[in-house]
């Protein structure tokens, strides 16, 4: 069927986004030196001001609960559909979209299409989705929009579409070169399509990539895996993560683990492999800046021409191929070079625990140190909307809020910067402790894990968090 | 009622044979319990009873009976049958002028059927035999009855078959009680004596005392004294069981079993066995009572996770208030700080203290590998030695007892370890005769004597080191049997033997709790054995953790536990957050159980390994 564009409210008709000059963004980020933070969301609710009444909400995830077959691997809430119940879920979204939009000051500096696969969403609902969500004022002042991709799933007229409304970020699921790697996984799409994805992204404008890779797969050597890295490093993206191999409960491959159909790798070679992937990603020019996260460092002296503050989508024919842009430049705090940031802001603003609510059926979100879940169903989703049923409702007490503080801010190799004498005695002790052996240490005035820490973070925390 | 239409008796049998269920029956036919309440083993009413289907403490009860057209009153308590529990059968005993004797049809005559026996006609008591579970496929009746003759010396003809769980069988049973067993002996009209055979705290009421009257008259409203304390109190209630207290207003007189409530406050004011009589008419003398029950084994309890010793102490004392039979005594671990030392009749009943205290007291332990007592004869005459002399060594010097390894003295200055011995029998199928002979030779038995019992079974006699047998002897004879071997034991003595101190290094440093006594010749076995099991148990930490075994400073096994290598969730999202924060407190719970020493975390079930020497 050929492309037919839709034409978005307040957007020209060569269907360009026009949002990054918009001033209330610029003057925002001014003000949030950094951190990406936007309206501080624990005096929003009190504060005295008519306008700040609503919770800011500081990122947007979205969940696509459509896959074509499922991975081995996955425990996230997807299904195969085979009752083309695309457009409905889209019609619920928006409304769930709409709803909350109403509710919360919705205006996020990030978003975050994930799932599932958002890429097997057909090109007319993220069209109508998008439009919605300009015309909401919700991209507004985005930094980062995300789209998780199925590289079996980018079309051209999708990449087109997505550009246009507003993506400025893929995170390409490649999971891994190797066609028998793959094959353990159950993982199906063709490796060589994630080099055809990102091309296309690339025409499209969207030059902000990451590449999703899995390691310590059943029968993998260390060997398999340098070529997955070299594989990925020659598509050069902006970021990387590479996970370790998890049996999820409850998915096919621990059924097949448990069935002794699949031996899962000696806990050794799982280790020489994350101390190679250091090393390696350290070596090709990528930071690394969370666990398994890895983003391409910044050049060492600032671009000639100076970055566009916020780069939407940029048409591909003045985008050089050779200087990717940037998708999020946060200013120094000195204000003097805006070094190019490639982390993934969604996922720190995870990592940070700040405000992120969360549409679609199965997604969580996180306000004001409440937790819930949409109900995982899709029919319910479609049924219930625009109020789809929540689960899972937790009110965070302040023990639990500094365990989540310390289980995702250690994730950061920056760290956390915190005082100490806020945590329980115990949390303190095993803190000196753990200085003490060389597994967790100061760096600038931030606690986080040394380098030999890393590998155990999960013990660590156990003893650290309070009980 | 005229005490010449009381009945007094108890329920004796090996283990499992069906004493509860058969009393159950009892209590229904006589009315006491209507079909409405109807469960099984009513009169195992602890919880712990109730989840592990066995009697752990004995229970009185009264029912009424017609026969031949006259009420009679039946007082009877269902005892325990598990070998740990005889001491519960002996106090029950001496309440009674009869037992009835209860012999599964389709297994036959048990070690504890005949243990139990003989105290019966120890105590003097009248018996009737009884083969139950009649109703099952396997049932033998006849043969048992035979057993019954030929093993127990006691007349085929007299045994009552019963069915406990269709009742059949069960009005014969009471009609036989009537008209074989004799009234109570004792004398209304005599001074008051009644025996204490149990008591149990209540909140409300404080003490409750459960006796038996065997001499003179009781009634509300009396000023009694404790014989042995010499204490008194004034009655305010006074009651049987019928099966749940009930108080009545009329005088008891001798033969009656009952409870008193008499404002006691303290547990310390009453010991079992002591005697009851009136203040203003004393009996001249008291009731021989009991022995006291001695010791088998001896394990620590230390605090651990949040649980503090004060908490401890408060929970092993009120403990100790409804089950008198186990001792206790502070002690102090390098290891694991300040506890208790306590002894049990046996590992069961160590299980089982151990898990009251848990839940009725909401306490967390650490609980040490159970031991035996030894005798330790020190270098040296008594008379160049200060102190006085304890035990039954050689009596030419000087002896002290020790229940924990930990306190052995300085082997220099040691001349013998005497460990405790029992007579242990046997009841096994013949075609296990060969395996069981080999597994005693193993545990350092000494064989005494075999007896036929029938043509499949028969009757092995050894002495055998307690230290042998407490752990997993039965399991042990139970898989060599395929169920069917029994074992009796009783203490004999102790015995010299080349014995030595093991202890355990555990990262270098060593964990006195996890010292051991074992004899010579097996020690590097065991050594060997002992640090595989601990490497089982102990988690890998974030460094390397050596383990080795060692006798007096010389290392004769080791093992190394490796380091966790990885260990960190990859991935941590939105919707992951929860999940994994509550991954990470269980994680951090499963840690808080465990006994930090140094830096290395140990799980309570690592001081138990101590004693598992499967391989
Ligand atoms: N079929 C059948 N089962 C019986 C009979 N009597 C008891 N049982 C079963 O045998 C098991 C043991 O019965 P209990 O009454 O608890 O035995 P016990 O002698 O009191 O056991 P301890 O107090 O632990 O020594 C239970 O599962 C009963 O249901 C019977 O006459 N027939
Ligand atoms: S494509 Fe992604 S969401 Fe779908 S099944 Fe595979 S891993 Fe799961
Ligand atoms: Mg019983």
């Amino acid at each position: 069927m050929p492309y037919q564009p839709i034409p978005l409210t307040n957007m020209p008709p060569d269907g360009h986004a026009t949002s990054p000059t918009n001033p209330a963004a610029q003057s925002h980020a001014g003000a949030g030196a950094g951190a990406g933070v936007t309206i501080n969301a624990d005096t929003s609710a009190e504060t005295s001001d008519p306008l700040a009444t609503k919770t800011a909400v500081d990122s947007l995830y979205i969940h696509v609960p459509f896959c074509f077959h499922k991975c081995h691997y996955c425990d996230f809430y997807s299904i195969v559909d085979t009752q083309q119940r695309q457009a409905r879920f889209a019609d619920a979204l928006i409304c769930e979209l709409t709803q909350l939009a109403d509710q919360y000051l919705l205006q996020p500096t990030t978003i975050f299409a994930g799932g599932g696969t958002p890429t097997l969403l057909e090109p007319i609902h993220w069209q109508r989705f998008l439009r919605v969500a300009q015309t909401l004022g919700i991209l507004n002042r985005i930094h980062e929009f995300t789209v998780e991709a199925n590289p079996e799933t980018v079309t051209d007229e999708l990449a087109h579409i997505l550009a246009t409304g507003g993506v400025n970020r893929i995170s390409i699921g490649a999971q891994s070169f190797n066609p028998t790697l793959l094959k353990t996984l159950e993982r199906w799409h063709e490796p060589a399509n994630v080099q055809r994805s990102m091309t296309r992204l690339r025409n499209a404008g969207i030059n902000n990539i990451n590449l999703d890779l899995i390691f310590g797969i059943p029968g993998q050597t260390l060997d398999n895996l340098a070529d997955d890295i070299d594989r990925a490093l020659a598509l050069q993206p902006t970021h990387l993560s590479c996970y370790s191999l998890t049996f999820e409960p409850k998915t096919a491959l621990t059924a097949r683990r448990d069935r002794g159909e699949i031996q899962p790798i000696d806990t050794g070679i799982d280790r020489d492999m994350y101390a190679y992937l250091l090393d390696r990603l350290d070596d090709a020019g990528y930071d690394h800046y969370e666990i398994s996260a890895w983003s391409k460092r910044p050049p060492p002296h600032p671009p000639t021409h100076s970055p566009t503050l916020y780069p939407h989508a940029t048409p591909a024919h003045v985008t050089s191929p050779t200087l990717p842009l940037a998708a999020t430049c946060v200013l120094d705090t000195n204000n003097t070079r805006p070094p190019i940031d490639y982390r993934c802001q969604h996922n720190l603003a995870y990592w940070r625990n700040q405000n992120w609510l969360g549409i679609g059926p199965g997604a969580a979100s996180h306000i004001n140190n409440q937790r819930w879940k949409n109900l995982p169903h899709l029919a319910r989703y479609i049924d219930t909307s625009p109020t789809p049923a929540r689960i899972d409702h937790e009110h965070l007490t302040h023990a639990e809020q500094q365990s989540e503080l310390l289980m995702m801010g250690l994730r950061l190799r920056d760290g956390i910067a915190i005082e100490p004498a806020q945590f329980p005695t115990h949390t303190q002790q095993e803190i000196q402790r753990y200085i003490t052996v060389k597994m967790l240490e100061y760096h600038h005035n931030r606690l986080r894990f040394t380098r030999e820490g890393l590998f155990v973070a999960d013990c660590i925390l156990a003893d650290l968090i309070p009980s | 009622m005229s005490h010449t239409h009381i009945r007094n008796f108890c329920i004796i049998a090996h283990i499992d044979h069906g004493k509860s269920t058969l009393a159950d029956r009892m209590l229904q036919g006589t009315g006491a319990m209507d079909d409405r309440n109807r469960r099984e083993q009513t009169l195992d009413d602890m919880e712990l009873e109730r989840e592990r289907g066995i009697t752990i403490k004995a229970s009185a009860v009264s029912v009424e009976h017609v026969y031949n057209g006259q009420n009679y009153e039946l007082n009877f308590i269902d005892t325990p049958g598990h070998v740990d529990f005889h001491y519960e059968v002996s106090r029950a005993l001496a309440a009674c002028e009869g037992a009835i004797l209860v012999v599964d049809a389709t297994q036959g005559v048990e070690a504890q059927t005949v243990a139990n026996l003989y105290k019966a006609v120890d105590a003097d008591l009248e018996l009737i035999p009884v083969i139950n579970k009649i109703d099952l496929p396997s049932a033998q009746p006849e043969d048992r009855a035979l057993q019954v003759e030929q093993i127990l010396g006691l007349d085929a003809a007299d045994c009552i078959f019963t069915s406990a769980k269709t009742g059949q069988g069960v009005v014969e049973l009471l009609d036989a009680i009537c008209e074989r067993f004799s009234e109570p002996k004792g004398n209304p009209e005599a001074k008051t004596q009644a025996l204490i055979f149990d008591a149990k705290y209540d909140d409300y009421r404080g003490v409750v005392v459960y006796f038996r009257l065997i001499n003179g008259r009781l009634k509300k409203g009396d000023r009694i004294r404790m014989m042995r304390i010499g204490r008194t109190y004034h009655v305010t209630e006074l009651g049987k069981f019928r099966p749940k207290m009930t108080a009545m207003s009329e005088p008891m007189e001798a033969g009656d079993v009952g409870y008193m409530v008499a404002a006691i406050k303290t547990l310390d004011d009453v010991n079992i066995g002591d005697t009851i009589t009136l203040d203003t008419d004393p009996a001249s003398e008291a009731l021989p009572g009991y022995q006291e029950p001695m010791p088998m084994v001896y394990c620590d309890f230390y605090p651990s996770g949040d649980t503090e010793f004060d908490e401890l102490r408060e929970a092993v004392a009120r403990l100790h208030i409804n089950d008198a039979s186990y001792t206790y005594e502070p002690t102090s671990s390098e290891a694991l700080g300040s506890g208790f030392r306590c002894g049990f009749l046996g590992m069961l009943h160590m299980d089982i203290i151990q898990e009251r205290l848990e839940r009725e007291s909401n306490v967390s332990l650490v609980q040490t590998a159970p031991t035996v007592t030894y005798e330790i004869e020190l270098r040296g005459r008594v008379d160049d030695l200060p102190g006085s002399v304890a035990g039954s060594g050689t009596g030419k010097h000087k002896t002290i007892q020790i229940t924990n390894p930990a306190d052995l003295p300085d082997p220099s200055t040691i001349l013998h370890i005497n460990e405790p011995i029992v007579e242990a029998e046997i009841i096994t199928p013949t075609s296990s005769i060969g395996d069981i002979m080999k597994l005693c030779e193993q545990r350092r038995g000494i064989y005494k004597s075999q007896k036929f019992l029938s043509d499949d079974r028969q009757i092995l006699e050894y002495d055998l080191p307690l230290a042998e047998i407490i752990y997993d002897f039965f399991d042990k004879l139970k898989s060599i049997t395929s169920g069917y071997g029994t074992v009796d034991y009783q203490l004999k003595g102790f015995k010299t033997d080349n014995l030595v101190r093991m202890d355990i290094l555990v990262n270098g440093s060593k964990v006195d709790a996890l010292s051991v006594i074992v004899h010579r010749d097996k020690a590097e076995f065991r050594g060997r054995l002992l640090l595989k099991k601990l490497k089982e148990q102990i988690d890998r930490h974030l460094f390397e953790i050596p383990l080795q075994a060692a006798i007096g400073g010389k290392i004769i096994a080791r093992e190394t536990i490796k380091s966790v290598g990885k260990n960190v969730t990859a991935k941590c999202y939105g919707g992951d957050v929860s999940r994994k924060r509550k991954l990470l407190e269980k994680q951090k719970k499963g840690k808080e159980r465990m006994k930090r020493i140094g830096t290395v975390d140990i799980p309570q079930k690592a001081f138990m390994a101590v004693l598992d020497t499967s391989e």
